[in-house]
């Protein structure tokens, strides 16, 4: 392939729209397939479903983006869930003071995390990895195996709720996304997650503290996924081990589908929300057509495989 | 034994070697001289295989060659031991010179026993007693080079070549490394040796030649040479007017940087000097002196264990590269893609990097603001690109370098440090960087240039600073600044 054509895929509008062109085309076959699709309770489901997926994306894209990697993702959520029915709280008054141990201890999680990637020299896929282990052990441990508690009436309401007929799950995830988009794109912050993930040798040099740009990306991952968990948990109702189990290779492969390299500092918050709603629509369709769940996983694996090989060939520009 | 004949090599855009005849005999060391740059590690690569000659033919043992690869040359008895070893730390001197032929047993697995006996003998014939069951990762770095020569021995090598051995060892070591070398000549092998220490050329070699700019200037007996003689060869040389005229500056009383005892093993001995604003400084010296590392001593980003570098009259004693920038002192590295530009970030976010905080306000990044400083800088500069935001990966070597140079001159106002300004870029855009230089330091910027390329150095500073072994070996001032007087203060030995 010459460097032309190599080019076109990354520079052209063809790459600019590919992501939103995939995800209409694929809307389009699901109609086609089965014109159920459309039904306002699917549509719903789907966007119910992808809210929390799309949260921790958002965080696992920071983490991506400064060539890292956060396997513990998914074992947070479920501890996050663990420790808000532990209140056994039945007011709703309860509320912010789960949310605020919830993401306080989700951001100790994210920070130990930068800790050990920046000044051990950790891999990022061993510490979050052992992360993922001791978050699994400490609910355990804590649970006995049999998860018991109740949460307040309230947090149901951030699962299942609507306000105008929009789930309170999917109002909850653009506000993420505005929220985030606005750091990664016009903060100062924000490109300094960029330079550090492109070239971290010319960050330093150029005055940029990149540890503390790494650590806060694995903070702001953590805290995500802590939302994603308490949102979660609010959709089951009751507490499990595993609430949220999946999410930590699902978020990469979205993450993967929305061009980020893994490699670092390439790729957009709108890669990021796409490729996890691509993500969630092939799972959909999968379970509209009637086919065994387990196909979802040969699905996975192929769009793995795929995204990665046009990402290896982009690299080679 | 080995007879080269019109060797040319271009590269694009560089003639690394032009009609370079070349002969070497057996039992004979040959030494190979030049600055940097000279087409030393091109000629030593086109003789064993790694290059192929745009023109020229290589005579081997009496029959011409077309080396097809490195192993081909190899094969034939020629064996290279570059700069950097390229031994597996984690397996044994024994496993390392065998690799990849150990003797094996009836059953197939290695015969350790043999092995070992075999590394001895081999290591015994160096006059070198080493374990041969010893892990290389444990060994010196002398020990491990003659593990090296061991590996060349147990080949059967009839032409060894030595890229600059005694860069990494000192002492002792050496004089093991000569007695090892030595008894090689006294067996039939011919031996090219390339080194900057001039010493060593005189202690060692039976004859020398000087390549210059990709062509041979002489071969000569060392008998008939001498110390003058040999540095004017490797120099002799005019400048050409591409170069700024020189002004000195208006003195002022204190030095903008001022640099006391810097210490950062093992590169940065102890380095103190003195830059004035507006002055274009030169730091000299052959590669592996200890410039680039003091220069990132100074700016923060190496660690040091001493000394005081004090900014407009400001000491800082742990520094960071923000502090460096924050009180005007940039640094432009060597490495433009590796350490320098950002490849994957567009032209106006290479300029803002090092003082984004300038740009950016309650909302975040103003980046009609951050695109409108980077046009201007285009101008300034007159960079070709297409515009503000386009990326800087297909620029030429010239435009990315002025993008630096906007980025530090942007962001610094007191000191720039200056690493190989001009390392690949063309004569015109160096000619264009050289008057950057000039106009920077008339604003009133103190400059200091670190170049491995003397004219360059000659033709830019009014003062050069000269570096060796990590040391500042002498400073030499205006009309005093010539190629010899550097040269002699680069190669001569500070503790003789």
């Amino acid at each position: 392939m010459s460097s032309q054509t190599i080019e076109f895929f990354t520079h052209s509008y063809l790459k600019r729209f590919a992501l939103p062109l995939s995800m209409i085309a694929l809307a389009v076959l699901a109609t086609i397939l089965q014109p159920a699709f459309l039904a306002p309770k699917n549509l719903q489901d789907i966007f119910t479903q992808a809210a929390p997926l799309g949260i921790v994306v958002l965080g696992q894209a920071f983490v991506v983006l400064v060539r890292g990697l956060d396997l513990s993702v998914a074992s947070l959520m479920a501890t996050v869930a663990v420790i808000a029915t532990a209140f056994n709280a039945t007011s709703n008054a309860a509320i912010p003071v789960i949310f605020a141990v919830a993401i306080g201890f989700s951001a100790l999680v994210g920070f130990t995390n930068g800790i050990l990637v920046t000044k051990r020299n950790v891999s990022p896929f061993l510490a979050t990895l052992a992360m993922m282990i001791v978050l699994q052990g400490l609910r355990f441990y804590y649970t006995q195996g049999a998860p018991a508690g109740s949460l307040p009436d309230g947090f149901r309401f951030l699962g299942t709720g609507r306000i105008g007929g929009i789930p309170v799950g999917l109002i909850g995830f653009l506000c993420l996304f505005t929220l985030l988009g606005w750091l990664l794109h016009k903060s100062e912050f924000g490109r300094k997650v960029y330079i550090t993930g492109g070239n971290p040798i010319s960050a330093t040099l150029c005055g940029i503290n990149s540890d503390r740009i790494i650590i806060l990306c694995y903070v702001i991952c953590s805290v995500m996924s802590g939302i994603a968990g308490l949102f979660l948990v609010g959709f089951v109702g009751t507490v499990d081990n595993w609430v949220g189990r999946g999410y930590e290779l699902d978020s990469i492969v979205a993450v993967v589908i929305g061009g980020i390299a893994l490699s670092g500092g390439v790729g957009t918050i709108w890669g990021a929300a796409l490729g996890a709603l691509i993500l969630v629509l092939l799972f959909n369709i999968v379970i509209i057509l009637g086919l065994p769940v387990q196909a979802q996983l040969i699905i996975k694996g192929v769009i793995i495989i795929f995204a990665a090989a046009m990402f290896v060939r982009v690299q080679k520009v | 034994m080995l007879e080269l004949t019109g060797i040319t090599k271009t590269f694009p855009g560089v003639n690394a070697l032009d009609r370079v005849d070349f002969e070497a005999q057996s039992g004979e060391i040959h030494a190979l001289l030049g600055e940097n740059g000279a087409g030393k590690s091109t000629l030593i690569k086109v003789l064993a295989g790694a290059y192929i000659p745009d023109e020229g033919t290589i005579r081997y043992d009496g029959i011409e060659r077309h080396w097809a690869s490195p192993r081909a040359a190899k094969d034939a008895g020629i064996y290279v031991i570059y700069q950097e070893l390229v031994l597996f730390p984690e397996l044994s001197v024994a496993e390392n010179i065998f690799l990849g032929r150990a003797p094996k047993t009836r059953f197939g697995a290695i015969d350790y026993g043999k092995m070992h006996s075999s590394a001895s003998e081999v290591l015994n014939r160096l006059g070198h007693n080493l374990d041969p069951r010893t892990l290389v990762h444990r060994l010196s770095l002398a020990d491990q080079q003659m593990v090296e020569i061991a590996k060349s021995l147990v080949d059967d090598t009839k032409l060894l070549v030595l890229d600059e051995p005694t860069a990494l060892i000192s002492g002792r070591e050496t004089e093991l490394l000569f007695e090892c070398i030595n008894n090689m000549r006294m067996s039939g092998v011919c031996i090219i040796y390339i080194s900057h220490r001039l010493e060593e050329i005189f202690e060692l070699a039976d004859r020398v030649t000087v390549l210059k700019d990709g062509q041979k200037v002489d071969t000569r007996p060392v008998s008939e040479l001498n110390r003058e003689l040999l540095i004017s060869l490797m120099v002799g040389r005019e400048l050409d007017d591409i170069y700024p005229e020189k002004t000195l500056p208006p003195k002022e009383p204190a030095p903008v940087l001022s640099v006391r005892d810097l210490k950062a093993p093992p590169t940065v001995k102890n380095v103190s000097f003195d830059l004035h604003a507006g002055e274009i400084v030169g730091m000299a010296g052959l590669v592996g002196a200890g410039r680039s590392d003091m220069a990132h001593a100074i700016f923060g980003s190496l660690p040091r264990i001493d000394g005081a570098v004090t900014l407009s009259g400001e000491t800082f004693n742990t520094p960071t590269p923000r502090m460096a920038i924050n009180r005007g002192l940039g640094f432009l590295t060597e490495d433009r893609k590796g350490q320098g530009l950002l490849m994957l970030l567009d032209m106006a976010s290479n300029v803002s990097a090092p003082v984004l905080r300038e740009f950016t306000n309650a909302f975040g990044i103003d980046r009609q603001f951050e695109i409108q400083a980077a046009k201007d800088e285009i101008e300034r500069f007159r960079i070709a690109i297409p515009s503000a935001t386009s990326d800087v990966v297909h620029l030429s070597g010239g435009n990315q370098q002025k993008i630096l140079f906007a980025r530090w001159s942007r962001a610094c106002h007191r000191v720039l440090i200056l690493d190989e300004p001009t390392r690949g870029v063309d004569v015109g855009a160096k000619v264009e960087i050289y008057e950057i230089i000039k106009k920077l330091a008339d604003e009133g910027v103190g400059i200091l240039v670190i170049s491995s390329e003397l004219p360059e150095i000659i033709g830019l500073c009014t003062r050069v600073l000269v570096m060796r072994e990590g040391l500042i070996s002498g400073e030499v001032t205006g009309s005093q600044i010539s190629e010899t007087t550097i040269m002699r203060l680069a190669t001569t030995s500070v503790a003789a």
